[in-house]
């Protein structure tokens, strides 16, 4: 399979607080890989500097044969990497359609007349079809989660990077999460998917990681990963 | 119901507006000299608020140093049109031309800083100008200068001309929050690092909202001097003007087209009452200020807006 992301080596500390040491891992084409670790791993701070937020004291980001550790916020994004926040940021004084607007035209730089009709796609996907005119703001968790998913998708993304999609959600509404996260995967996207709820989790990725105390610790096909020593370890008791 | 046609009618808001500009347009037809003098101050104010806002309230710019630009416009009004002798309107523009000029040259400097920086780091920018023309000869230190060019225009002059300024100035904002730039101001407004994830770049468009605001600001100051006729750096370049502004989007709504206007008229009305009041206007603009907050914390049509969903001037994209 061909390969898309490849995270080298990748470290960061903020002052004394080394929060990742070496963390290593490759994504391949309309994968989905998941990513699970304790609280405070560093899961989210990974999401960062993939998407050029954080700066790596080392290491390297290579996105489909090209580095691309120095390249800003909006030049990996157009690049093809798509993310959605932990907590939701949809864009509370712009309608649901804006918000999803917003992405097509400046995320895959098309003029607002050819995104209007891709708008309305992805708003049919994320099942937002029916809430087109709400202002964003006034969304209830599920439906900022699914806006979350919906925006990131409108910038076209090869990749797409989730921080827990299903945080805080119902156990059914968690069930949408999956299929959301499903519907990702059939438009031939790869993701990677940082997620609490491992159960529900499991189901719908090909390969997990599981990433504690600075490094990568595991990283293979769910059953493997969930029935190892390490994951056993380190979420019952005995952290090494 | 009223509201609802209003808000929702295809043909009620075109409609409502030629029926305000053809007032507007009118105005000194059928009104007197007091009243047309007053809205030429809400109109120039109106302007104001309107830059100021584009920066504040869309690109997260908090600037308290937009006097820089009046000082300028109205010093190339001053010096252009009786120094030189040129073209008042000539004049005016190239306080706009020097404003952009100027604000293009000091951004990078400026834009490295955010925040309570940026709004410290502008206003240090206007007291250097302040003290630059008060020490320069040509602009005869801080005596200041007769603009005896001005003298020319009587009030309705100078209210088509402050007419056409808050027009324009409404207009640009219109425009910029219709285009594909306004889907990123609006974005910003509302998260800016979830705007620059989907690819927006932020420098690129502050930048451009600060050179707009700039120019603009630049020509405003010039039709507000021509208004006054003299003009003195310490007044020109005074801080007064930005707390005039802030006050006044604060008040109507900052991040909104309405907020200005809304601001404007209840500033200017509420400082020819405050004339009564000398010594404590100051203080009793505060407590207004403060009291409006309170009640309305995302100022009157911020409030309203997220009370109602009402919106005038509206930027709302239409599905499909
Ligand atoms: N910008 C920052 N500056 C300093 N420290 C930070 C910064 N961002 C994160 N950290 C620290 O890095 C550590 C990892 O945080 P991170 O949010 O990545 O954890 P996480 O794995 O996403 O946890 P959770 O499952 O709770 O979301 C935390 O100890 C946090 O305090
Ligand atoms: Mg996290």
């Amino acid at each position: 399979m061909k390969e898309i992301l490849n995270v080298d080596q990748l470290a960061i500390s903020f002052g004394n607080n080394e929060v990742l040491k070496c963390i290593n891992f490759k994504l391949h084409e309309n994968e989905v890989l998941g990513v699970i670790g304790p609280n405070g791993a560093g899961k989210t701070v990974m999401l960062n500097i993939l998407t050029g937020i954080l700066k790596p004291t080392k290491g390297t980001i290579t996105f489909l044969g090209e580095d691309i550790t120095k390249d800003t916020i909006p030049e990996r994004c157009r690049k093809g990497i798509g993310r959605t926040f932990q907590v939701p940021r949809p864009f509370e004084k712009m309608t649901v359609y804006e918000n999803i607007l917003t992405g097509c035209v400046y995320g895959s730089r098309i003029s607002e007349k050819e995104a209007r009709h891709k708008a309305l796609d992805i708003l049919e996907k994320i099942k937002l079809s029916d809430r087109t005119k709400d202002f964003a703001g006034k969304l209830g968790l599920l439906d900022r989660k699914r806006l979350e998913v919906g925006r990131a998708l409108a910038t076209d993304p090869k990749v797409l990077l989730l921080d827990e999609v299903g945080g805080g959600l119902t156990e059914s509404e968690v069930e949408e999460v999956l299929d959301l996260v499903r519907m990702v995967k059939s438009q031939g996207v790869s993701v990677v998917w940082i997620e609490h709820i491992i159960k529900t989790m499991l189901e719908g990725t090909d390969r997990v990681l599981l990433l504690a105390n600075g490094c990568d610790i595991v990283c293979g096909c769910p059953q493997d990963v969930m029935n190892s020593k390490e994951v056993t370890d380190i979420y019952i008791g005995c952290e090494c | 119901m009223k509201l609802k046609l209003l808000s929702k009618g295809t043909y009620g808001k075109p409609l409502c507006f030629l029926v305000i500009m053809a007032l507007l347009v009118t105005l000194p037809y059928w009104s007197g000299e007091y009243v047309v003098s007053i809205m030429m101050l809400i109109l120039l104010y109106m302007a104001m608020g309107q830059m100021w806002n584009l920066m504040a309230g869309y690109a997260g710019l908090l600037s308290l140093g937009m006097q820089a630009f009046i000082g300028i416009g109205g010093y190339s009004l001053a010096v252009f049109s009786t120094t030189y002798g040129l073209n008042i309107f000539v004049s005016i523009l190239l306080g706009g031309i020097f404003s952009l000029i100027f604000a293009f040259f000091i951004s990078p400097a400026l834009f490295k800083m955010s925040g309570v920086y940026f709004a410290i780091g502008s206003w240090v920018v206007a007291e250097s100008l302040l003290l630059w023309f008060s020490n320069w000869e040509f602009v005869r230190y801080a005596q200041g200068i007769n603009i005896t060019s001005a003298y020319q225009f009587d009030t309705v002059d100078l209210y088509y001309i402050a007419l056409v300024v808050g027009v324009a100035a409404a207009l640009v904002v219109y425009l910029l929050l219709r285009s594909k730039s306004g889907l990123a101001l609006m974005a910003m407004r509302d998260n800016s690092s979830a705007a620059e994830t989907l690819g927006i770049e932020l420098y690129k468009t502050k930048l451009r909202c600060y050179l707009i605001s700039s120019f603009m600001m630049g020509i405003i100051g010039g039709a507000m001097y021509l208004y006054q006729a003299y003009i003195l750096p310490s007044a020109a370049f005074s801080i007064g003007w930005t707390v005039a502004v802030t006050f006044m989007v604060i008040i109507g709504g900052i991040g909104t087209m309405e907020g200005p206007i809304i601001g404007a008229v209840l500033y200017v009305l509420f400082n020819q009452y405050l004339y009564q009041f000398p010594g404590i206007s100051m203080m009793i603009l505060g407590v207004t200020a403060i009291l409006i907050i309170l009640v309305a914390p995302n100022g009157i049509m911020g409030t309203l807006h997220n009370k109602t969903g009402i919106e005038i001037l509206s930027a709302r994209r239409n599905v499909g």
